[in-house]
C-alpha cells in the first residue's frame, strides 16, 4: 500500500465571538476538503468521484456526547446540503446515529420524509436492527438496518475526542454506533473490536471516507465533555484512509495535550493500539511515516 | 405491552412474556423509549473525579465517563451517579418447572416465578438467550412490574418461589434484591440462576435474602473463559466457594460444549476442587449443548460423553451429578449415596415419584440435602 494522504482543513473565523458557528464558513470547509480530496478543481466532480448519482449516502455521526460534545448540527446539515446542491436527491441522503433521543440531546431535528433529507435513528419504527447475528472474527453484532438496507454508500462524520478507554474515539469507533451491543467491545482498549468491526463487510464494503469534526476537540478526560479540556480547534480532517484518519486525529490530540502539559495517551497507558490492529489487517495506514498529512486553511 | 395488560395476562394464565427464544422473539425490538426505563441508583459504585465513577457490582469493574454504559448494557453514568436501567422492567417472566433452572435439590416438583431483565455482564458465545441478554435495556419489549408485584404475581399463580433467571441476574441486582425482600414477606423462598461473575460484597448481602443459587460453571480453564464467556473463571470459583460455604443451597450446572470444554482431565480436576472447597453433596449437573448464536458449527453433546464426565464425577466422590438436556435418561434421576435407591424420578422437567420422608431415603433414612419444603 502506498502512503495515505490526510487534509487538515482549518476555517479562519469558523467561530464567532461568542462560539456561534459559521456555516457558510463550513460549508467551504468541506467543499475544499472534498477537493482536496479527490484532486479535483470541482466540488461537484469531486463528489461524483466519491458517489454514484443514485447512492443513497448515510452520514454516521456520533452523538452520545449531548449537545456540548457531538457531532455538530451545523456540519451535519451543511454537509447533507453540499451533497443536495451538487445534485444527489435529498431523499438518498440520511444523517443517523443510535437513538432519536442522543439525536434530539445534540440539537437535531427528526425527519423522515420520503422525499426528503432524513434525519433519524435506528430505533426508530420501521428501522431497527437485523434479525440475524452477524459474525465476523471477534465480533458478534445485529447492525442497524439504516447501515445494511438503506445505505449504500457510507460517511464517518466523527467528532474527535479523547477516550478513557479506547484512547481516542473518531472515524472507526464511530461505527459502534451501527451496532447493538457496542457495549461488549470496550475492553482491552476496544482492540482488536475496532479495526474488526471496521472490517466487517457492513461496514468496509460501504465506507468512503472519513470526515473528522475536529471544530472542538476534547483532548483529555473524554469522551464525556468537560469544558476546561475542551479546544476550539476549528479544523476538519478529511481522508479516504479511515486508519490515517484517525491516526491524524490522534496526533492533533496529542499535540493538544503536549501544548497543555498533560502526558501522551501511551504515557498514561491508553494509546489507540486499534489503530496498529487496523493497519496489520491492511484497512489503512497508521504509521507517521506513511502519513503525509497536507494542511490548508480557507 | 401496558402494564395493565401485562397485569391482566398474568392473571389468567400465568404466562406473561416468554424469554427471546421461548416467545418466538424473531427480532430485537429497538422502539422503546429510552425515557421509559429506570432511573434508580446503583448500590454499588464508587464516584471518581470529574463525574466518572467506577461499577463495583461485578469483576470487571467498569470505569465510565458521564452519559457511558457498563458492559452489562443496563447501567449508566449520568453526571457522575450510576443508575439501574431496568429497576422493575422485566423483559421475561414465566412459571416454570424449577428443575428447568436446573435446581434438583430445591423444592421439587413445584413451579418458579421467574423473571429477567435486558443484560448481561460476560458474553458467552453459546447463550440460549442472547435475545434478551446481548441487548441493551432499551432494544427489547418490557413491562413494569414492581418487587411488591414480582412477590405477589407468584404468590397469584401458586409459586413457591421467585427464578430470577434466564439473562444475568446480577446485571438486576438491585430488582432482584428488593424482590427477594418482598417475597420472603409472603413466605416465599428466592433462587438464582447465575454466571457467578459478582463481587464479594455484594454477593454477601445478596445471600441474606436468597435461598438457593445455581452457578453456571462454563469451563475450568481461564482461557475457555477468555475466548468463550468474556469472563474470568477465578472470580466463579470464589462465588462458588462463598455460597457453598454459606447457609443458602448451591447447585452447579457445566454446559458441555464438544470439543471446547469436554476433556475428561479438566472435569476430573473440577470435581477434585469442588470436593476439596464446597464438599461432596453439592450436586452438579452435566447438560447437553445445542447449537446456538455464535457456535453453530458444532454438533449437541453426543449423550456418551456426558455419560463419561457424570462417571467421572462420581468417581471422584460427587455424590448427586446429574445429566441434562436428555429426557428419560437415569442421570437425571436422584439416587440415594448409601443405599442407591431411586429417590426422586425425572423426565426431563417433570418429576415422576418423590421418595423422601422428611429430605431422607425412605429406604435407608439416609439425609439427602436439599430444600425440600
Amino acid at each position: 500500500m502506498s502512503g495515505s494522504k490526510v487534509f487538515l482543513i482549518r476555517g479562519k473565523g469558523v467561530f464567532g465571538p461568542g462560539g456561534e458557528m459559521d456555516r457558510l464558513k463550513i460549508t467551504e470547509m468541506l467543499a475544499l476538503g472534498f477537493r482536496k480530496l479527490t484532486g479535483t478543481r470541482e466540488t461537484e466532480l469531486g463528489l461524483a468521484r466519491l458517489f454514484a448519482r443514485d447512492a443513497r449516502i448515510g452520514i454516521k455521526i456520533n452523538t452520545i456526547g449531548g449537545r456540548k460534545i457531538s457531532t455538530r448540527p451545523e456540519l451535519s446539515l451543511s454537509l447533507a446540503d453540499l451533497l443536495i446542491k451538487n445534485g444527489w436527491p435529498e431523499r438518498n441522503v440520511i444523517i443517523w446515529d443510535r437513538t432519536n433521543m442522543e439525536l434530539r440531546e445534540a440539537g437535531y431535528g427528526l425527519s423522515d420524509r420520503p422525499n426528503g433529507l432524513k434525519i433519524f435513528a435506528t430505533d426508530t419504527a420501521g428501522a431497527g436492527y437485523e434479525t440475524e447475528v452477524f459474525s465476523h472474527r471477534n465480533i458478534g453484532s445485529l447492525f442497524s438496518t439504516i447501515q445494511t438496507n438503506f445505505v449504500t454508500d457510507s460517511i464517518s462524520l466523527a467528532i474527535l475526542k479523547d477516550h478513557g478507554l479506547a484512547g481516542i474515539t473518531a472515524g472507526m469507533k464511530n461505527y459502534f454506533g451501527a451496532i447493538h451491543n457496542p457495549n461488549k467491545y470496550h475492553d482491552a482498549h476496544c482492540d482488536p473490536f475496532i479495526a474488526e468491526l471496521f472490517d466487517s463487510e457492513p461496514i468496509k464494503g460501504k465506507h468512503k471516507l472519513s470526515i473528522l469534526d475536529a471544530l472542538l476537540v476534547q483532548y483529555h478526560r473524554g469522551p464525556s465533555f468537560h469544558t476546561q479540556w475542551a479546544e476550539q480547534c476549528g479544523m476538519l480532517i478529511f481522508s479516504l484512509d479511515p486508519v490515517a484518519a484517525d491516526a491524524a486525529g490522534w496526533g492533533l490530540i496529542e499535540r493538544l495535550r503536549s501544548g497543555k502539559g498533560l502526558p501522551s495517551l501511551k504515557e498514561e497507558g491508553r494509546e489507540p493500539v486499534f489503530l496498529a490492529s487496523a493497519e496489520k489487517m491492511g484497512l489503512g495506514r497508521a504509521g507517521s511515516d506513511s502519513i503525509e498529512v497536507i494542511e490548508d486553511e480557507i | 405491552m401496558k402494564r395493565r395488560q401485562f397485569c391482566e395476562t398474568l392473571a389468567g394464565t400465568g404466562l406473561l412474556l416468554g424469554t427471546g427464544a421461548a416467545a418466538g422473539l424473531s427480532r430485537v425490538w429497538a422502539f422503546q423509549d429510552t425515557s421509559n426505563l429506570s432511573h434508580v441508583e446503583a448500590r454499588y459504585y464508587k464516584k471518581l473525579p470529574d463525574r466518572e465513577i467506577e461499577c463495583l457490582l461485578c469483576p470487571r469493574l467498569c470505569k465510565l465517563g458521564d452519559k457511558e454504559r457498563g458492559y452489562c448494557g443496563v447501567r449508566q453514568n449520568d453526571g457522575g451517579i450510576y443508575y439501574t436501567l431496568v429497576y422493575g422492567k422485566a423483559c421475561s417472566a414465566n412459571v416454570d418447572p424449577i428443575e428447568k433452572k436446573p435446581f434438583f435439590h430445591f423444592l421439587p416438583g413445584t413451579d418458579a416465578f421467574s423473571i429477567a431483565t435486558a443484560g448481561c455482564n460476560v458474553n458467552c458465545k453459546f447463550c440460549q438467550n442472547w435475545q434478551i441478554s446481548q441487548v441493551r435495556a432499551e432494544q427489547v419489549p418490557h413491562a413494569d412490574l414492581a418487587p411488591e408485584e414480582v412477590a405477589a404475581a407468584a404468590e397469584r399463580n401458586r409459586c413457591p418461589s421467585i427464578a430470577y433467571t434466564y439473562t444475568e441476574p446480577v446485571v438486576f441486582y438491585e430488582y432482584m434484591y428488593d424482590s427477594s425482600v418482598a417475597a420472603h414477606r409472603k413466605g416465599l423462598k428466592n433462587c438464582v440462576v447465575t454466571a457467578g461473575h459478582i463481587q464479594p460484597e455484594p454477593l454477601q448481602e445478596l445471600l441474606k435474602v436468597v435461598d438457593a443459587v445455581k452457578i453456571d460453571l462454563k469451563s475450568f480453564r481461564q482461557d475457555f473463559y477468555k475466548e468463550y464467556v468474556r469472563g474470568d473463571l477465578q472470580p466463579v470459583l470464589d462465588a462458588i466457594t462463598t455460597v457453598g460455604r454459606s447457609k443458602v443451597w448451591l447447585e452447579i450446572v457445566y454446559l458441555v460444549i464438544p470439543t471446547l470444554n469436554d476433556r475428561g482431565e479438566d472435569i476430573r480436576s473440577m470435581c477434585r476442587w469442588l470436593v476439596r472447597e464446597v464438599g461432596t453433596d453439592v450436586p452438579l449437573h452435566f447438560t447437553r449443548f445445542y447449537p446456538m448464536y455464535l457456535i453453530k458449527n458444532l454438533p449437541p453433546t453426543p449423550v456418551s460423553t456426558l455419560e463419561s464426565l457424570r462417571a467421572i464425577a462420581l468417581e471422584e466422590g460427587i455424590h448427586y451429578a446429574y445429566m441434562g438436556n436428555v429426557p428419560g435418561h437415569e442421570g437425571e434421576n436422584t439416587y440415594c449415596p448409601r443405599c442407591r435407591s431411586m429417590v426422586i424420578e425425572r423426565f426431563g422437567m417433570q418429576v415422576k415419584s418423590i421418595s423422601l420422608s422428611k429430605g431422607a431415603c425412605r429406604n435407608c433414612k439416609n439425609p439427602i440435602p436439599g430444600i425440600w419444603a
